[in-house]
């Protein structure tokens, strides 16, 4: 039995007066890739991002019910979500590099954080996330020309790299993949199960093919309910519930 | 067939619509032209009419630095030499402007000199001392009577009452012309006196640095003010009736007029808090109230514009809102700031009524060396010399509109310099 790292009971989300989210209840392992699917709409980011408190970005969002992180709730005023977000990092669905260069954009989490303590140190932790992200053969050269001019996979890579330099625990990804072609898309598939060795990985997906690729344990989204998880691959051969059968075989969604 | 019928309508609304296209296309080639040739217009009128005022008339005078009149030895040292009777050597050499002069002569044609004639006669003696006791052929500044008969700005086909010049100097006036002794030449005067009642010695220069310290005022003071309250009101303040209301006043406070501004700064920065009148600091506080909305809007707008997902990224990796605000919106929102500002800038540069307002439409001869001296601004300088009736300053009302609209476009140059230097893209 692994150990529980993320744990949510009963999590409702409202923007405005709209419900998205319904008393969903999610555990999630450590060191394995969770992957959330579900048809669009259905609540998916909303629940990524209340993980490591995005939605506190969005006046009109209200989160109540209770998550933990490690045993600590995190559904509270008193949570300092900056030390929660330097915890849990974020990969983005469109490619988000700052407009600085790629050398800054990974350096800029070890150096707000003051994790680096000297210049080789950083250059070194710089080095080494590009590497773990897969992109330092193809940036090395070019390490302080902007981040902005890679192409969509290397910055989706960037990103990754960046999100990989304050060595978090865990990693959320939100559809990292929607704007890639298939081989960068297996490119970072594969980094994704390189990464579970030492993160807990939460990603969304619309792709079923992937999310039976690189996850272990898939929840089904519905209308802001949680309808079914389980092993990846019993959600995606013999499914409990009628619609996870649905929206996996394609006749919905 | 009733689908070729249609056909034939499509067609038709096909013509009617790039008729209209074409048509749209000539209004908006007109209404531009019509908009360049009001402005070339504008600024061939100013040109023609402010340019004779970069050109001054000086008359040669044979000016005899005699040690016995000057009452200095070629021993003497700088000081006494500074002190020396220079306008005895002036009133000679005027007496011998031209030759077998009467006493009424010599009253007339002493009236044709600036009386800055001695100050010139000093200063060309002090720049070469060795030349005492020997006689030189100097050009002196003529009056600005003579100056604009000269550049043809005065009519002499008329009745001599009406004539500044009357028959007797105009006589003299086409001696020294033949004689080549009358001629026009740069006028330094310009760029570096301050204001005077002598309109051949009237400058720009301190109405150009009272400006300056003005601007500088007001960009000390608005900058800072308007970048920490655009930054609070967007990012920071709590969105509720409150913070409504203060955007809201903002947009309004864009909108008074600059006259009460001035108002506001004779009531309260002169009258309760004592400031010195007339200064740069009261003037450029008055106009930071004033450019201080549009620094706001251009801010608050150029933050809006960073897109959402940069901060997004900086915020889940852990940056406090503040590193979030100042390593990342900040300086993608500087460039359309500083552009926002070098307008509310430009505008303050022009601003007069809320000058008047608070005195700095005082006459003022110094240049001004410092924020609390009392000063002129160039808009302000317009007014006065526009006001004087002498026609020697009606060129230099337009001369002074060319330097404020060449400080206008320095400005706005630097305004696009700075856009291109610090924009990037993302
Ligand atoms: N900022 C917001 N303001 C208001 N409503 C929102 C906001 N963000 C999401 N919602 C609503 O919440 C619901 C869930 O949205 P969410 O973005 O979580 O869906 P999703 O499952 O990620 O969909 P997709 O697969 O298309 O990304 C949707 O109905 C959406 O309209
Ligand atoms: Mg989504």
């Amino acid at each position: 039995m692994k150990n529980i790292k993320i744990s949510s009971k009963n999590v409702n989300v409202h923007y405005g007066a709209k419900q998205a989210l319904h008393s969903v209840s999610l555990n999630i392992n450590e060191n394995e890739v969770t992957s959330l699917i579900g048809p669009s709409g259905c609540g998916k980011s909303t629940f990524l991002r209340c993980i490591n408190r995005m939605n506190d970005l969005i006046d009109i969002c209200k989160v109540d019910g209770s998550i933990t992180v490690d045993n600590e709730e995190i559904i509270s005023d008193e949570v300092d979500v900056v030390s929660l977000r330097s915890k849990i990092g974020m990969v983005f669905q469109k490619p988000n590099p700052f407009p600085k260069s790629i050398f800054d954009n990974v350096a800029y989490g070890p150096t707000i954080h003051g994790i680096a303590e000297s210049k080789t140190d950083l250059e070194e932790i710089v080095h080494s996330s590009l590497k773990r992200a897969g992109l330092l053969k193809e940036v090395k050269d070019r390490l302080h020309e902007p981040g902005t001019s890679l192409s969509g996979g290397q910055q989706q890579r960037l990103c990754i790299a960046r999100a990989i330099a304050v060595n978090p625990d865990i990693i959320l990804m939100d559809e990292p993949c929607s704007a890639l072609d298939p081989i960068a898309t297996a490119i970072i598939e594969e980094l994704i199960d390189e990464l579970k060795a030492n993160y807990t990985i939460v990603i969304v997906t619309h792709s079923m093919q992937q999310a039976a690729r690189v996850s272990q344990r898939t929840g089904f989204f519905h209308l802001g309910e949680l309808i079914e998880t389980g092993d990846t691959q019993k959600i995606f051969t013999n499914p409990d519930n009628e619609k996870t059968q649905g929206y996996i075989t394609g006749r919905f969604g | 067939m009733s689908n070729q019928y249609s056909h034939e309508k499509i067609i038709q609304l096909r013509k009617k619509r790039s008729a209209a296209d074409r048509r749209f296309k000539t209004y908006g080639l007109i209404a531009t032209l019509m908009g360049m040739a009001i402005l070339f217009f504008l600024l061939f009128t100013i040109f023609s009419k402010g340019y004779s005022s970069f050109q001054k008339s000086v008359i040669e005078l044979e000016v005899s630095y005699d040690q016995e009149t000057l009452k200095i030895t070629s021993d003497s040292t700088y000081e006494e030499q500074v002190k020396a009777k220079f306008f005895r050597v002036k009133k000679n050499a005027i007496a011998k402007a031209l030759p077998d002069l009467s006493k009424k002569d010599i009253k007339l044609i002493k009236k044709m000199f600036s009386i800055n004639v001695d100050k010139e006669i000093k200063e060309y003696f002090l720049n070469n001392p060795n030349i005492l006791n020997t006689t030189q052929k100097i050009f002196v500044t003529a009056h600005s009577d003579v100056d604009q008969l000269l550049k043809g700005n005065a009519r002499r086909n008329i009745e001599e009452k009406k004539r500044k010049l009357n028959d007797r100097q105009l006589e003299f006036f086409d001696e020294f012309v033949s004689s080549g002794r009358l001629k026009t030449k740069f006028n330094n005067f310009f760029f570096k006196n301050a204001d005077s009642r002598h309109p051949e010695l009237a400058g720009i220069a301190g109405s150009f640095v009272g400006s300056l310290f003005t601007l500088m005022t007001v960009f000390l003071l608005a900058f800072p003010i308007g970048i920490g309250a655009s930054i609070y009101l967007e990012e920071f303040a709590p969105k509720n009736k409150f913070t409504e209301l203060i955007e809201v006043n903002i947009a309004n406070l864009a909108a008074v007029p600059s006259i009460v501004f001035g108002l506001l700064g004779l009531g309260i920065l002169l009258n309760v808090f004592g400031f010195p009148r007339s200064t740069p600091l009261v003037g450029g506080t008055v106009l930071a109230l004033m450019t201080l909305p549009t620094i706001i809007i251009a801010c608050r707008a150029s933050l809006k514009a960073v897109p959402p997902s940069i901060k997004e990224g900086a915020l889940a990796m852990g940056a406090s809102k503040m590193q979030a605000v100042f390593h990342h919106q900040v300086p993608l929102a500087l460039p359309g700031t500083l552009t926002g500002t070098i307008i509310g800038l430009a505008q303050a540069l022009g601003e007069t009524a809320p000058l008047i307002m608070i005195g700095m439409i005082a006459f003022i001869p110094n240049i001004p060396t410092g924020f609390t001296e009392p000063s002129a601004a160039l808009p302000v300088q317009i007014y006065l010399w526009v006001e004087s009736s002498e026609r020697g300053f009606q060129e230099k009302t337009a001369a002074a509109i060319m330097m404020i609209l060449i400080f206008l476009f320095l400005m706005n140059a630097l305004a696009v310099f700075l856009r291109s230097k610090f924009e990037r893209k993302w």
